[in-house]
């Protein structure tokens, strides 16, 4: 299944891209996913442990199981105001 | 409760929006905050800051945060506006007005809405130094 995956505020910067399709098996977990995006991206991994993961527009734990076609958010904690 | 939900490149107009306001009956409250880009971040000087957003997260995760205010407290009306883009130094990038029957709740409201804001929205600013 095909996932895309989209990259928010400085970590645009660490992967060098705002977005970017992952191919992977089904049964995925956002976790599992993290971890792939992690290992392709290292700079990604220094901020592993504050990273928030939201699929489509709700945040999601790590154990949520992905679908084909779904849009993976990974960013850094939120700033607004 | 009415809500009304604004994120835009736009400047805030605080007057329009003061003057665009719209008081249901029975109520007695009305508390705005305006958040204004400050001219140091940290110990840095800065000109202004640039706000990015998911925009369509963003807008979901407001109208969450809606909801939870008005099974909480008797808001009759709630109006936010974020800025996205470059803003400058002293210039609002939030804008914020609850209406309700008394303060207490409108005070209450207004402070929960700003705090889930800041753990829930994804907004991001990036200063830019002097």
């Amino acid at each position: 299944m095909i996932i895309t995956v989209q990259f928010w505020s400085y970590f645009a910067d660490y992967t060098g891209c705002k977005k970017t399709e992952i191919e992977t098996e089904n049964g995925t977990t956002l976790a599992k996913l993290h971890e792939r995006v992690c290992e392709q991206f290292p700079k990604l991994a220094e901020a592993k442990n504050s990273t928030l993961k939201a699929v489509g527009v709700n945040y999601q734990d790590d154990d949520f199981m992905l679908s084909d076609g779904d849009e993976v958010s990974f960013f850094p904690p939120v700033q607004g105001g | 409760m009415k809500t009304q939900l604004t994120i835009s490149i736009d400047p805030i107009d605080e007057a329009a929006l003061v003057k665009r306001r719209e008081m249901g009956d029975g109520m007695g409250a009305v508390v705005c905050f305006s958040g204004v880009v400050r001219g140091r971040e940290g110990h840095a000087s800065i000109t202004a800051i640039d706000y990015e957003a998911h925009e369509e997260m963003a807008r979901h995760q407001f109208g969450l945060i809606f909801e939870a205010i008005e099974q909480r407290w008797p808001v009759d009306s709630v109006r936010l506006v974020h800025r996205l883009g470059l803003v400058p130094v002293n210039e609002p990038s939030l804008w914020v007005e609850v209406i309700a029957p008394h303060r207490a709740e409108a005070f209450a409201a207004c402070q929960f809405l700003i705090e889930e804001m800041k753990q829930k929205v994804p907004i991001w600013k990036k200063p830019l130094p002097a």
